[in-house]
């Protein structure tokens, strides 16, 4: 067992010369740097552009159901994409149609969601 | 890829009964029709749940024992039908306790039966897991959704605040739970039980493993809020409608159970020494700690979570009782038995008792124990079934409860151990401790006077609705006739007693 943690002591090593090169960078730039802080210099940085309003600006709540969607097919998405590289492996061994069944099933369950939430009205926007 | 399509029928029907009540739900009908799709299919998924159980005597279907699928992280045993039909059982109950519930209220009704059953399909699923992959999906299956359901009272502080503590706490678990599984993982290699327990056997204990097991087990202790990690309970217990504490208490505690019972015995088998104290200690506390506060309780729901934490002592007894003793297979099975039959026998009678309480308060329009005083003047009838569900849990013949202290007892003096001995003891002592509070409420059902604000139309409103008399009718039957024969939860018990591996 002691060569399982002999592999942490490796892992604690290496987490230490982050430390230190990371560490090291900021405060060496610290000591070397001039401060001389104008108002346009503690701007927020935007790509060049002058920023406009606060920081904290709000969306709506609305998006978070947007959001929710929109996994539900990126997930779909994620799941096909395997699926579709393997299917002609699974037909060559004889399981074609089944993988493909399975497949309209996963979608018909994924589709049921969405069909829930245009029925319940989440995607008119009011 | 073998597909045993007969094994899987029950997972099949109700994962369809599943999407069919959210269809329902989307139909312009009424809402009850999405519980009644759901009764149905739950009904459904009983049918091949009993064909598997009677294979040897029906011509269509092939004897093969225990069915094992997915290359064996997928089991359809004895002790998984049993385990299965009690939470489809289970499922119909708690369906019959929630209609009249959620019509007399402003709940979203569709939604609700299609988590229920989501938790139910949860778990089946977990019954038949020999995994650790398929048992954290089934058990989050469980949880996932009584998160939600626990905060269904929506408009109600205390409901919202035993939603958070549930969801904080089930998050937590499962955290750890995953934790214990990963370094159980990391040190074996394995994730199917049957290769975790050959790898234990031929690598040894070491440091990393034992924590490991012993975070897995404590994940599952948190499941069945067995103390020091039952915090949540009260809380969410008595802010949760009251359909789904009974849901909590009886259902997704048994899931925690089954999971407890198979990563200990399937996976952990040879490490017993690491965690049979554990469960030693967690049985002793949970039930005292359970009893001694139920005492002092005033709200008669918080009062059944606190007995809830007792009984879930009750059952790990067995268990624990093995601490010290040099366990023959025999021995262990007695214990399996032993717990398996409190796990039905309870399951039968706390569902009563939550059917009872929910009929009792949509008359009294009162949660608290002093409000019960004088029920059997008026309301004679639910009176009697108040007695009949809190004696069998308090443990008095003829009612259920007592075979289930019986056989808990039996397994616990039989372990011959002086750590089983002790355990028994404690038992015993709670047993009485436990007769207080539940007698309490009897008492004040039966002898105390009716109170002065209890309204000439309480008396006179003997309504119930017909589901819930269903549920009441079920339960009663159930602890009444596992009370007097208990050779029929002896019968389930015994053929439930055997988990097969899957390899």
């Amino acid at each position: 067992m002691s060569n399982y943690f002999g592999d942490y002591v490796t892992v604690a090593v290496f987490l230490l010369i982050g430390a230190v090169v990371v560490g090291g960078g900021v405060i060496a730039a610290k000591m070397l740097q001039p401060n001389n802080p104008t108002a346009l210099k503690s701007q927020v940085y935007e790509c060049g552009i002058e920023p406009i309003g606060s920081g904290w600006s709000q969306s709506h709540v609305r998006y978070y159901i947007f959001a929710l969607l929109f996994l539900i097919f990126d997930v779909e998405a994620i799941f096909i994409f395997p699926w579709a590289v393997n299917l002609e492996t699974f037909a060559n061994a004889g399981f074609g149609v089944f993988i493909l069944v399975e497949m309209f099933i996963f979608i018909a369950i994924l589709v049921l969601g969405l069909v829930y939430a245009v029925r319940k009205g989440v995607l008119t926007w009011e | 890829m073998n597909f045993d399509y007969h094994a899987l029928l029950p997972e099949i029907i109700l994962a369809s009964t599943v999407m069919l009540v959210l269809v329902t739900d989307l139909l312009p009908v009424k809402k009850y029709w999405a519980a009644v799709v759901g009764i149905i299919g739950t009904s459904a998924a009983l049918v091949p749940l009993l064909t598997l159980t009677f294979c040897d005597s029906l011509d269509f279907c092939e004897a093969t024992g225990a069915r094992s699928m997915f290359s064996g992280t997928y089991v359809v045993d004895s002790f998984s039908l049993v385990l299965k039909g009690l939470f489809l059982v289970v499922a119909l109950v708690v369906l019959l306790m929630s209609i009249g519930y959620l019509e007399g209220g402003r709940f979203w009704q569709g939604e609700y039966y299609f988590l229920l059953l989501a938790s139910v399909l949860g778990a089946v699923v977990m019954a038949s897991s020999r995994d650790f992959i398929s048992m954290f999906v089934g058990l989050e299956l469980v949880t996932g959704p009584t998160f939600l359901m626990a905060g269904w009272r929506k408009g109600d502080d205390r409901s919202n605040e035993a939603a958070l503590k549930y969801f904080i706490i089930g998050v937590i678990s499962a955290a750890i739970l995953l934790f214990g599984i990963s370094l159980v993982y990391g040190v074996t290699g394995q994730l199917r039980f049957a290769d975790v327990a050959a790898a234990i056997a031929v690598r040894g204990e070491s440091p990393l493993l034992t924590i490991g097991v012993i975070f897995t087990i404590l994940g599952f202790a948190f499941k069945v809020s067995a103390a020091p990690f039952h915090f949540w309970t009260p809380d969410t217990y008595e802010g949760a409608p009251t359909p789904v504490t009974a849901y909590l208490a009886v259902g997704s505690k048994a899931a925690g159970f089954v999971g407890l019972l198979t990563v200990a015995y399937v996976a952990f088998g040879s490490t017993r020494g690491l965690w049979a104290g554990l469960i030693w200690v967690l049985a002793a506390t949970s039930m005292t700690l359970g009893n001694v506060v139920a005492l002092k309780q005033t709200n008669i729901v918080r009062m059944l979570g606190y007995s809830s934490i007792a009984q879930g002592g009750f059952m790990l007894v067995p268990f624990g009782a093995l601490a010290g003793a040099d366990v023959t297979p025999d021995m262990l099975q007695k214990a399996f038995f032993a717990t398996v039959t409190y796990v039905l026998i309870y399951a039968a009678m706390n569902l009563g008792a939550f059917a009872t309480i929910i009929a009792i308060s949509n008359r009294i329009k009162s949660g608290e124990i002093r409000a019960l005083a004088g029920l059997g003047v008026y309301a004679p009838g639910l009176a009697g079934l108040l007695a009949i569900f809190f004696f069998s849990l308090a443990g008095i013949p003829p009612v259920a409860g007592w075979f289930a202290k019986l056989a808990m007892f039996n397994s616990a003096i039989g372990s011959g151990s002086g750590w089983g001995l002790a355990l028994a003891i404690i038992a015993a002592l709670n047993a009485v401790v436990a007769f207080a509070y539940y007698g309490k409420i009897v008492k004040s059902a039966w002898f105390d006077a009716v109170p002065d604000d209890v309204s000439d139309a309480m008396k006179a409103d003997t309504k119930v609705a017909p589901s819930l008399m269903l549920a009441l009718g079920i339960t009663f039957v159930g602890t009444i006739a596992f009370g007097v024969f208990p050779s029929l939860v002896t019968g389930l018990s015994e053929f439930a007693s055997s988990l097969s591996s899957g390899l």
